[in-house]
């Protein structure tokens, strides 16, 4: 029992806090229909803040708590509030970009300013208290608990008792509405934001004496509230409040029984619980519980402008032209830079035909390019588990090991697919977000994949290798790989070539399938999968196909990638960390909509563009990730900055008129350009319909 | 007294409406009649605020408002039941009518809505998405009765409910206009409509084509004047 309370006291203090950071993302969830993928880096934001008045300013800590509340919770909430308005019309996958893009942006400025390596907070709060048996219940503990359950109460009584409380549910289904009812929208929107960033800004400083102010820690400790969130179904406010005591307490105790096993995978339980939960809320819960907020307003992508066939094929031509002449034109030095790029484009481009073609988002793609990476690695070296995979005295050719890389990923698309399968867009996003940080956390370190901290191994065709002893293996390996056509790899210029050459291979494969069946069915699928079903199509293989078909050229474009450096790690902050993942969305957001050139602009934002100048200024370099938030942001509001109001009202007319020719008789053009829409005419005694305007013509 | 004045007004999509102008006097109903998208809606949304036009004045008695937005044009007392559903699908009958209630005015408003409405006691703690198709729109309704409007503005109220459901809701509305409350009164049902207005408008391609009490109008005049704007 003792020992039991020796948990329950920190986990109960630390489930409050998750409660607090649950809450603030339910709350601004539930009142703009935007998910903020970056409530976790406001979090840490507000603990740097925090740091920066506490320690470094020497400041008394309630004024550096009030200024960081100041600062980051109200002033954040306020800019968030903006984002999220302007983003109320835009399709779920473009509100995930642009906060995804935020937890971007604030995660390269913490770390660009403060360096990688965690602050220690200090313990601002008392740690000494009664004792109960031989556990110390300290005050500070107590305040902490106190403080967010307070908050919690404080909100349930607001939420069942107020007006305002009221129109804060009110103002997801109608805003229009509300304000036809004397309330104003904004207020009420404005309000909930700052209510959350404060809960998230709070969350944040109160983690920090216990983990240190770090913002990769924070923002995976308060993604914990995700997984409290999800027990209240992203709506209900107890049933958070109680899922993020339960989430606090388990991962209190479970590592009091798993170290006691020797499994790295169930050491690293603990702190998978809050996605576990997640994952199984999400497999698990009817999706008709889950259903999405705030979509009914969406506005639909455009599709890019498409051109004529002569001009896609002579346009795609000169671009791989171009590509072809890259190793002859560039410094020799900069060559592996390319090979990476092309590496990075087969991943965007995986990346890109999800969410173009079918609408969907993976927020786990450099997960599936990990699995290929091993897989194909492995295959061509060591093996796993100590099984040579030796064909007389050869190893796995280097296309034959990619391709398997590839095919292993799909199994996990398909895993991943379980909830697209069920559930509407924004969870999907939530899902694969939380796969990532799952399998990075439980399975990178495993012996299937990376192996703890050592490397694998990933030769170029006809390469030598050697692999020290491993984990599972305790004699050294040494070898050849395979040849491939006699050439020699070591050259950068024939790596960048088959790089390329699988990059062709993977450029054909988007095209074909945006111009088959498929395509065709996931576009429509994309614009309304309720009326597709209606046709007899079957959305839930769909979804799934194409999920597989990313996961297999990402798993593809890892296997490559790998080969760049001849090496893989699954490091924390390197090649294949879950970050990456995100930033991949954010570039991939703001480098357009077409297929396959948006994918290569995306790698050589991602890739090439730091080693030129003025771009590979070490500042420049330091700020990159900001610059990329930035700009997916900005590319994601853009279409709701209506750039027509410059011209102010009287002059929208005149533009209007203009366009319409002019004169009296455009007015009658336009309203005859209206969709045509049967005419009724109703008298209570018997109903007439008359034709369409169509008809009548 | 409503007054819009040379309204000229319309979306991105284009100009709707051209030079509006019509006047709702106080204790009177007025019927807003024509064509689909004659422009009807965009009329009552240009005078509640939710769409500013690009010229022309909103007067509420004699006090210019244009360019106000809707929440502050409702607290005038100018009251929109827009068309579909005016209710919020997530929330409780309940929570539905507190929000519809001046703030602070609840427990008068709750007993106006539910005795006018006794269907919405009985449903209180339902949530109103779950209702049916009559019972939200007596729901919508609710919000003429208990927010002490000034002038109300019906978008086709009647629209897809049963013909018994409709003449129900047309009771309450001339009770509510023997209350002494303005009414501007777009419907498709052109007799009851003209049955109830003490003064009628009819609006085609975005224009006023007549306006004048309905004893100078017939309802196949109406009907046909609809047909032509169809021909033409
Ligand atoms: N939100 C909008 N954005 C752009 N155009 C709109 C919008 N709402 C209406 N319109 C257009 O404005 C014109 C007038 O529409 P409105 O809804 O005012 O017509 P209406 O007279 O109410 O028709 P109905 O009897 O069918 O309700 C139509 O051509 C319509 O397509
Ligand atoms: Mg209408």
């Amino acid at each position: 029992m003792n020992q039991f309370l020796n948990y329950m006291v920190p986990g109960v203090a630390d489930g409050s806090v998750y409660a607090l950071a649950a809450i603030g993302l339910v709350l601004t969830y539930k009142t703009s229909g935007v998910f903020n993928f970056a409530h976790g880096a406001l979090a840490a934001t507000g603990a740097y803040v925090f740091y920066e008045g506490y320690v470094e300013q020497g400041w008394k800590w309630p004024f550096a708590f009030l200024v960081s509340l100041l600062v980051v919770g109200v002033l954040g909430g306020l800019i968030l509030e903006r984002l999220a308005t302007l983003l109320a019309s835009a399709p779920t996958v473009t509100t995930v970009v642009a906060t995804v893009g935020l937890l971007v942006l604030l995660q390269s400025l913490m770390t660009a300013i403060y360096g990688a390596s965690d602050k220690k907070s200090g313990d601002f709060l008392p740690t000494n208290g009664p004792r109960v048996g031989d556990v110390t219940i300290s005050y500070g503990e107590m305040m902490i608990t106190g403080f967010c359950l307070g908050a919690a109460l404080a909100l349930f009584a607001f939420f069942g008792r107020t007006r305002m409380g009221r129109a804060m549910t009110a103002v997801v289904d109608d805003p229009n509405l509300l304000a036809l009812q004397k309330s104003n929208p904004a207020v009420v929107r404005r309000l909930s934001w700052v209510l959350g960033s404060c809960f998230a800004t709070i969350s944040g400083m109160l983690l920090a004496p216990k983990l240190g102010v770090s913002v990769g820690v924070l923002v995976l400790i308060v993604i914990a509230a995700y997984g409290a969130a999800a027990v209240g179904l992203f709506e209900n406010l107890p049933l958070t409040v109680a899922g993020a005591f339960f989430i606090g307490i388990l991962v209190n105790y479970l590592p009091s029984q798993t170290q006691k096993t020797q499994s790295l995978f169930l050491q690293s339980m603990p702190r998978n619980v809050p996605f576990i939960v997640l994952l199984l809320v999400f497999l698990f819960v009817p999706a008709r519980m889950l259903t999405e907020r705030g979509v009914r307003n969406a506005r639909r992508f455009k599709p890019p402008k498409a051109f004529s066939l002569p001009v896609t094929a002579a346009g795609l031509a000169a671009l791989l032209g171009l590509m072809i002449a890259v190793p002859h034109v560039v410094a020799e030095t900069d060559v592996t830079v390319y090979s990476a790029f092309v590496a990075y484009a087969i991943i965007f481009m995986s990346l890109g035909m999800l969410v173009w073609m079918s609408g969907q988002i993976s927020l786990c793609h450099l997960g599936f390019a990990a699995i290929g990476a091993t897989v194909s690695g492995k295959l061509m070296t060591l093996g796993f588990f100590g099984w040579l995979p030796l064909v007389g005295d050869k190893t796995v050719s280097w296309p034959v090991a990619v391709i398997i890389g590839g095919l292993v990923a799909i199994p996990f698309g398909a895993i991943v697919a379980i909830p697209a399968i069920r559930l509407a867009g924004i969870y999907v996003a939530i899902a694969t977000f939380g796969f990532g940080i799952l399998l990075q956390q439980a399975f990178y370190l495993a012996p299937v994949m990376f192996d703890g901290a050592s490397l694998v191994q990933h030769p170029r065709p006809g390469e030598e290798f050697s692999v020290g002893a491993t984990s599972k293996r305790f004699e050294p390996v040494e070898g050849t790989s395979a040849g491939l056509f006699g050439i020699d790899f070591s050259n950068e210029k024939n790596y960048y070539y088959l790089a390329l050459s699988v990059l062709v291979v993977m450029a054909a494969i988007v095209l074909l399938v945006q111009r088959s069946r498929l395509g065709a069915l996931l576009r429509a699928m994309a614009d309304s999968g309720v009326a597709l079903e209606a046709h007899g199509a079957n959305t839930n293989v769909m979804r799934i196909i194409v999920f597989c078909l990313s996961a297999f050229m990402a798993g593809v474009g890892g296997g490559v990638l790998a080969g760049v450096t001849q090496s893989a790690s699954g490091n924390p902050g390197g090649t294949f960390d879950y970050t990456v993942s995100l930033i991949f969305v954010a570039v991939l957001g703001f480098c357009g909509r077409r297929p396959i050139l948006s994918p290569i602009l995306a790698a050589f934002a991602f890739q090439v563009i730091k080693i030129y100048p003025p771009f590979d200024d070490p500042t420049m370099i330091k700020y990159r990730g900001v610059m990329f938030g930035a700009l997916a942001i900005f590319v994601a509001v853009a279409p709701a900055l209506n750039l027509n109001t410059l011209l102010g009202t009287r002059g929208k007319e005149r533009a209007l008129d203009a366009e319409g020719g002019g004169g009296g008789s455009s007015v009658r053009d336009r309203l005859d350009v209206t969709p045509v829409r049967p005419v009724t005419i109703r008298t209570v005694e018997e109903p007439v319909l008359l034709g369409s305007k169509g008809s009548g013509a | 007294m409503l007054e819009l004045r040379n309204i000229t007004a319309g979306y991105d999509t284009g100009t709707v409406l051209r030079d509006v102008t019509l006047t709702v006097p106080d204790n009177a109903t007025v019927a807003l009649l024509g064509p689909n998208g004659a422009g009807k809606t965009t009329l009552l949304r240009v005078a509640s605020g939710m769409i500013k036009p690009y010229s022309g004045q909103i007067l509420i008695d004699g006090v210019d408002v244009t360019g106000d937005p809707a929440f502050k044009i409702s607290r005038k007392g100018i009251i929109h039941v827009p068309e579909g559903r005016g209710i919020f699908p997530s929330l409780s009958v309940t929570d539905n009518i507190l929000l519809q209630c001046p703030p602070g005015d609840f427990k008068k408003g709750f007993k106006t809505a539910t005795t006018t409405f006794p269907r919405l006691g009985e449903r209180a703690r339902q949530i109103a998405r779950t209702m049916s198709g009559g019972e939200q729109q007596m729901l919508a309704l609710s919000h003429a009765y208990v927010s002490n409007p000034h002038v109300v503005l019906l978008d086709e109220v009647s629209m897809g409910l049963a013909p018994k459901i409709v003449e129900e809701i047309f009771e309450y509305l001339t009770d509510l206009g023997k209350q002494g409350v303005a009414q501007l009164l777009v419907e498709q049902y052109v007799g009851q409509a003209l049955k109830m207005a003490d003064y009628v408008y009819i609006l085609d391609r975005g224009r006023i084509s007549f306006a004048g009490e309905p004893g100078e109008i017939s309802e196949e005049t109406i009907m046909n004047s609809y047909l032509g704007s169809l021909a033409s």
